[in-house]
C-alpha cells in the first residue's frame, strides 16, 4: 500500500499542515511572529522617527530582518528539537520519507510566518510614520525579500540537521544565534563589522542576500564593495551550496543517529 | 522459497555513551552479545526478558531504528544495516508509552501526518484512517487533541499507526505497558485479532503470561543473549514433573539455605525479599523430598510458613533468566 518513491511531495505537504496546525495550537508561536515584528517596528520608529525616511527604512528592515531571522531560522531547528521532546523522531525515520522532507515542509511555514513578520514591521512603521517609506527598487526589492527568507531557511535546514544529530543542539544554536544575528548583516549592516569577521560572514547565504536587500532598499547604501549583482550572485551561490549539502548532511546524519543509537534522546 | 519475516545471525550491539562534564569519559554497554532467531511469517512471536535484557535494542534495530555493531538482520529478506528505506514501507513499529505522538493535533491529524509519510494512496487515505480508529476504537475521540488522551487511549493510537499502512510485520514493544488489567486485556485480545489477516508480529514483553496467552513461540533474552527459543507447547514440557516448595520466614542463614540445597532432587534455589519477608523457592524433581522433610531440615524454625504449587511457565522463565545472571 505505502509506495516510497510517491512520498516526497506528499510529505513535504503533510509536514507544512501539521506545522501550521501545531502553529496555530501552540500561542507561544503566535506571539513572537505577530507581536515580537510590531515591537520591533515600535522601537525602530521611535529611536529614528527624526533621522529622515533612510534612517527609518533602515532600522524597518532590520527589525524585519530579526523578525523573519528569528522564525526562519530558530523555528526550523526548534520543530526539529520538538521531534526528540516528543519522541516523535523514531516513528517519523521508521517512515519511508527521507526526514529532510519533513524539515522543508516547517521551513515553508516558518518563513511564511517570518514574511508575515517582516512585512507587518513595515506596515506598522510606516503607518506611525504617516507617510510611505520609498524603497529605491521596489521590484527587485520584493523578489530580493523572497530570496532573503530562502537563504534562511537554507541555513534552517541545515540546523535542523543539527537537531537530528544531538540534543545539544539547542546549546550551539543558543551560543550562535546572536553571532549569526550580528554576523550576517541582520541586525545592521555587515560592512560596519571589524574586517576580520567578512570572511566567516560570506560562507552563510543570508549575509550576501542582506546586503543586496539593502543596496535594493536604502538610496544611497554602500554595503559590499562589488555592488548588488554580485551580492545577488554569491547569494545563489551559497544557497545553492547548502541546499546541494543538506541532502547529504541529512543522509549523513541519520546514519550517525542510527551508528550511536540516540535518536530517543531528549 | 519466501524468506523468513526476521533472520538475525550473530548479531550484537554496543553502546558508547559519553559522560562526565566534558562528555570525556565513554561507557560501553553491551546490549547485544550474539543473538540467533528466526521468525516465519505469520507467527505471533514474543521475545522475554527483564529490563535492561536489550528487547527494546533488538526491535529498534530489526525496525532500522537503529544498525547492529555486528552480526546481520534481515527482514523480509532484506538486510536492516543496507535496504532500510525498502523494509520501512512494509513493516510498522509501535514503541508505545506517553511519548512517540503529535500531542497538540489531534489523534486524527496525527494519523493523517503518518498516512501521508507512509504515502497511503491519496484516494483510499482517509477512508484507512476512520478503518483504523474504529478498529482500535478511537472512533469517538478522534477530533480530540491528543494531549486530553489518557494512557490507554494514546497507546491505541500507536497500534493505528503502526498499522496505517498494512505492514507486513508489525513490531510491539510491550504493548500493554502501564495499561489498567482491563485495557491491556483489550489490547491482547487485539493483537491476537490481527494475526488473523496475515501480519506477522514480533512483541516484547517481561510477562510470561502475556507471552503465553498470545505467542506460538517464545524466545528469552537475558543480559544480551539469547536464552531458550521454543514453541510455548515445548517450554511447558520443560516443566515436567519438576515441582516448587516455597517457604517464607525471617533472616534465613546461609547454613540454612546449605542445607536446604543439599536436599535430594533440589535442582535450583532462589531466594527474594518482600519487605522484611524472605522467600525461598524451591524446584525439585522427584518425589523423595516432601513438606515434612524440608521443614525437618529447618530445625528450631517451627513457624515458617511451607507449601507446594504447580510450576508454572513464569517459573521457568525466571530459572533462565536467573541462571544467566550467576
Ligand atoms: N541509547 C542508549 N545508550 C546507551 N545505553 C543504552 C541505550 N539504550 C539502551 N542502553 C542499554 O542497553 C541495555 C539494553 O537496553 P534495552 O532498552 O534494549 O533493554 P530492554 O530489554 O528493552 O529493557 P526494558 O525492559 O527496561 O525496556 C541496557 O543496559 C541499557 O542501559
Ligand atoms: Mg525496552
Amino acid at each position: 500500500m505505502a509506495n516510497a518513491s510517491g512520498t516526497r511531495l506528499r510529505a513535504l505537504s503533510a509536514s507544512t499542515r501539521l506545522a501550521f496546525l501545531s502553529f496555530l495550537a501552540d500561542p507561544q508561536w503566535v506571539i513572537p511572529s505577530t507581536i515580537a515584528p510590531v515591537v520591533f517596528g515600535f522601537a525602530a520608529f521611535e529611536l529614528y522617527r527624526y533621522a529622515g525616511p533612510v534612517l527609518v527604512l533602515e532600522a524597518v528592515l532590520g527589525a524585519a530582518m530579526m523578525s523573519m531571522w528569528g522564525q526562519t531560522l530558530y523555528g526550523s531547528g526548534w520543530a526539529t528539537g520538538q521531534d526528540r521532546e516528543l519522541g516523535t523522531l523514531e516513528p517519523t525515520l521508521t517512515t519511508p520519507t527521507p526526514y529532510l522532507w519533513v524539515v522543508s515542509g516547517r521551513v515553508i511555514v516558518n518563513a511564511i510566518t517570518g514574511l508575515v513578520g517582516g512585512v507587518l514591521v513595515y506596515l506598522v512603521v510606516a503607518a506611525a510614520y504617516r507617510r510611505p517609506l520609498p524603497v529605491e527598487q521596489p521590484l527587485t526589492f520584493a523578489v530580493l525579500f523572497i530570496f532573503v527568507l530562502l537563504t534562511l531557511a537554507s541555513v534552517g535546514v541545515v540546523l535542523a540537521a543539527v537537531y537530528v544529530y544531538t540534543r545539544y543542539a539547542g546549546f550551539i544554536q543558543n551560543f550562535g544565534e546572536f553571532a549569526f544575528y550580528i554576523g550576517t548583516g541582520c541586525m545592521f549592516p555587515v560592512i560596519l563589522l571589524p574586517f576580520w569577521t567578512n570572511p566567516i560572514a560570506l560562507l552563510l547565504p543570508p549575509t550576501w542576500a542582506l546586503d543586496a536587500l539593502r543596496y535594493a532598499t536604502l538610496p544611497g547604501y554602500v554595503g559590499f564593495s562589488w555592488g548588488l549583482y554580485w551580492d545577488i550572485a554569491g547569494a545563489v551561490a551559497t544557497t545553492l551550496i547548502y541546499i546541494g549539502i543538506a541532502g547529504t548532511i541529512f543522509r549523513r546524519v541519520e546514519q550517525h543517529v542510527l551508528e550511536s543509537g540516540n535518536l530517543g534522546d531528549y | 522459497m519466501e524468506p523468513p519475516a526476521i533472520r538475525i545471525q550473530d548479531l550484537t550491539r554496543v553502546y558508547s555513551a559519553r559522560k562526565g562534564f566534558l562528555f570525556n569519559e565513554v561507557v560501553r554497554t553491551e546490549a547485544l552479545r550474539g543473538v540467533n532467531l528466526e521468525v516465519r511469517r505469520g507467527e505471533i512471536f514474543g521475545l522475554l526478558g527483564p529490563n535492561g535484557a536489550g528487547k527494546t535494542t533488538l526491535t529498534k534495530i530489526l525496525a532500522t531504528l537503529l544498525l547492529p555493531t555486528s552480526g546481520r538482520a534481515e527482514v523480509l529478506g532484506l538486510d536492516v544495516a543496507k535496504e532500510a528505506y525498502r523494509i520501512r514501507p512494509r513493516i510498522g513499529l509501535v514503541l508505545g508509552g506517553e511519548r512517540g505522538l503529535y500531542n497538540r493535533v489531534s489523534g486524527r491529524e496525527n494519523l493523517r501526518y503518518f498516512a501521508d509519510l507512509y504515502g497511503i494512496e491519496l484516494a483510499g487515505r482517509d477512508r484507512r484512517i476512520d478503518d483504523m480508529l474504529q478498529l482500535v476504537g478511537l472512533s469517538d475521540a478522534a477530533d480530540r487533541r491528543v494531549e486530553e488522551y489518557s494512557r490507554g487511549m494514546k497507546q491505541k493510537l500507536h497500534l493505528a499507526r503502526g498499522l496505517l499502512h498494512d505492514p507486513e510485520i508489525l513490531f510491539l514493544d510491550e504493548p500493554t505497558i502501564g495499561l489498567d488489567p482491563k485495557s491491556a486485556r483489550e489490547t491482547r485480545k487485539f493483537v491476537r485479532s490481527l494475526v488473523a489477516g496475515g501480519v506477522t508480529i514480533f512483541l516484547t514483553s517481561h510477562y510470561m503470561f502475556e507471552a503465553e496467552e498470545l505467542c506460538q513461540r517464545i524466545a528469552v533474552l537475558t543480559r544480551g543473549r539469547i536464552v531458550a527459543t521454543d514453541t510455548v507447547a515445548a517450554l511447558r514440557g520443560l516443566v515436567g514433573g519438576d515441582r516448587t516448595i516455597e517457604l517464607e520466614g525471617h533472616d534465613f542463614e546461609d547454613a540454612e539455605l546449605d542445607r536446604l540445597r543439599r536436599l535430594p532432587g533440589v535442582s535450583r534455589l532462589l531466594t527474594e525479599e518482600f519487605g522484611p519477608l524472605e522467600r525461598i523457592t524451591l524446584r525439585v524433581r522427584g518425589l523423595e523430598v516432601d513438606l515434612p522433610r524440608v521443614r525437618s531440615s529447618l530445625p528450631g524454625r517451627p513457624q515458617i510458613e511451607i507449601r507446594e504449587r504447580r510450576t508454572s511457565l513464569e517459573d521457568i522463565y525466571l530459572d533462565l533468566v536467573e541462571e544467566e545472571a550467576l
